[in-house]
């Protein structure tokens, strides 16, 4: 078998998971949406959280494979790593936008405006620009050694200083209290939501899963497919 | 001296010696800075809001203005004369390029920054005197920040074909804390306040510090091509 | 309880298009 029909296999596989994935996820909306009692004080707009913080969660994640994987290419300067980078900065960007518009969809009822500052939300704004500042440098580089290694550099910069950046907005957040509308630091969650909340949290992570592992095969097909080209272009 | 620091002050000399032949540069950026300070002038309603309150974030915003377009024109000089190309021929250390790099930075911007606090100070009516010695301390920590994540992010923007558009995006994130901290340190240094009002401040920007040059020194060499 | 149902579905309906958008697009992308 060729790299190319490996490859095309594993986009045919994981494309398959994703769908199902999918399927999850609207079973995550179903059980968040019919199946859990909202929150007395907040009101149906509470439940936002079953997917706001879950799609927290995985933005991070995704940032921190992006990392790790970044330090791993500079030390290994094996391809795959720089792919699985690659991938990883776009699935986490999606997703870092979700955070970003049910934020403040969630925070116009219950803190009164759509942008109070907050300081996850904050640090998840500029987390946004750098994934995007990623991206952007990976387009801008056209040679694949020297973009693999830039967005190396950028996404070790990144991972090391997102902590830097988190701990100068909480510092800053704290000096300057926000009026809240609704308190919602209440009583702990209740065991259905609870549940759903997790459940929430294991679809999204799997949704994740499939989504990358996709991204990451069309990857490597697309660079089986030009190795083959570049082949044929030699012999010719 | 160990060989490494001699490389690094030998290509920051050469550097800043390209800089200063024509003077163009350096000029033109402190016009650029005390014209912003001057716009900034223009920048509130003075019935309602006093230069005072919005002063630390004036001068640091400035700064931070200063700072890329000092990085800025270090494209333009590496364009012209390809210097990279040639340090790599020689046989300099890849931390000298660096650190030579980082310190023609750090003399540019913090030559820049030198003319313009006075200007600031003259412009907002701030007594910048009783705090000067912590507050040219509180300029270095910063700028030592700005210019060792600037002088790293430069050399892979220079590559690019709207670097002097890729650097800021690339880099304007990881300025949050150095100019938080700056601005929260400033604006409590000429509000008086004690001082430990201003030490989580100064320990994250320290922090920061050690971080980030640590980081490049260990990872520069993987922006230069093999 | 305060009547702000409308923005949970604007939000959960926001999140279906973007997550569910881009899975769709990348899914076809992969069958050419």
């Amino acid at each position: 078998m060729t790299a190319i029909d490996v490859a095309q296999r594993s986009v045919r596989r994981s494309g398959a998971f994703a769908l199902g994935s999918l399927a999850l996820m609207a079973a995550v909306y179903v059980r968040a949406l019919a199946f859990t009692p909202p929150e007395a004080t907040q009101g149906q707009a509470q439940k936002i959280f079953y997917i706001h913080a879950p799609s927290a969660w995985v933005a991070f994640l995704a940032f921190g494979i992006v990392g790790i994987c970044s330090i791993l290419y500079l030390a290994l300067k094996e391809p795959r790593l720089d792919r699985l980078a690659a991938s990883a900065a776009e699935v986490g960007v999606v997703f870092t936008t979700g955070v970003l518009i049910t934020g403040p969809i969630w925070a116009r009822p219950i803190w009164g405006w759509w942008w109070t500052w907050d300081a996850r939300l904050t640090s998840t704004l500029f987390l946004w620009f750098i994934y995007f500042g990623y991206l952007v440098l990976r387009g801008a580089v056209q040679e694949p050694g020297q973009r693999a290694r830039f967005a190396a550099v950028l996404g070790i910069l990144g991972a090391l200083l997102v902590p830097f950046i988190h701990v100068t907005v909480y510092l800053f957040r704290t000096l300057h209290p926000m009026p809240v509308v609704l308190n919602v630091n209440g009583p702990q969650l209740p065991p259905a939501m609870l549940t759903t909340l997790l459940f929430s949290f294991s679809a999204f992570t799997l949704f994740f899963a499939t989504l990358l592992w996709q991204r990451y095969a069309q990857a490597t097909l697309t660079e089986a497919r030009a190795a083959a080209q570049a082949e044929a272009d030699d012999r010719a | 001296m160990p060989s490494a620091v001699r490389g690094a002050l030998i290509i920051a000399s050469k550097d800043l010696l390209l800089e200063f032949r024509s003077r163009t540069a350096f000029l033109s950026s402190l016009a650029f800075t005390a014209l912003v300070l001057a716009i900034f002038n223009f920048a509130r309603d003075p019935t309602v809001t006093s230069a005072a309150d919005l002063a630390p974030g004036i001068l640091w915003i400035t700064f931070c203005f200063a700072g890329l377009l000092g990085l800025n024109r270090a494209f333009a000089l590496e364009r012209e004369n390809r210097t990279l190309e040639g340090l790599l021929l020689s046989p300099v250390s890849r931390s000298s390029i660096y650190l030579g790099k980082a310190f023609a930075n750090l003399v540019f911007v913090g030559l820049v920054e030198a003319v313009a606090l006075p200007l600031f100070a003259l412009f907002f009516a701030v007594p910048v005197t009783p705090v000067l010695g912590p507050l040219l301390g509180v300029m270095a920590l910063a700028t030592v920040g700005f210019v060792a994540v600037g002088t790293l992010l430069s050399a892979i923007a220079v590559s690019t074909r709207f670097a002097e558009l890729m650097l800021p995006v690339l880099m304007l994130p990881f300025l949050v804390p150095p100019i938080t901290s700056a601005v929260q340190v400033t604006s409590r240094l000429f509000a008086g306040r004690p001082f430990s009002e201003l030490a989580p401040w100064l320990k994250l920007l320290g922090g920061y510090d050690i971080v980030v040059v640590v980081t490049a020194l260990l990872i520069f060499e993987f922006t230069l091509d093999e | 309880m305060p009547e702000n149902g409308g923005y949970m579905i604007a939000a959960y309906l926001a999140v279906a298009v973007l997550y569910g958008g881009y899975a769709l697009w990348l899914w076809k992308r992969g069958r050419p």
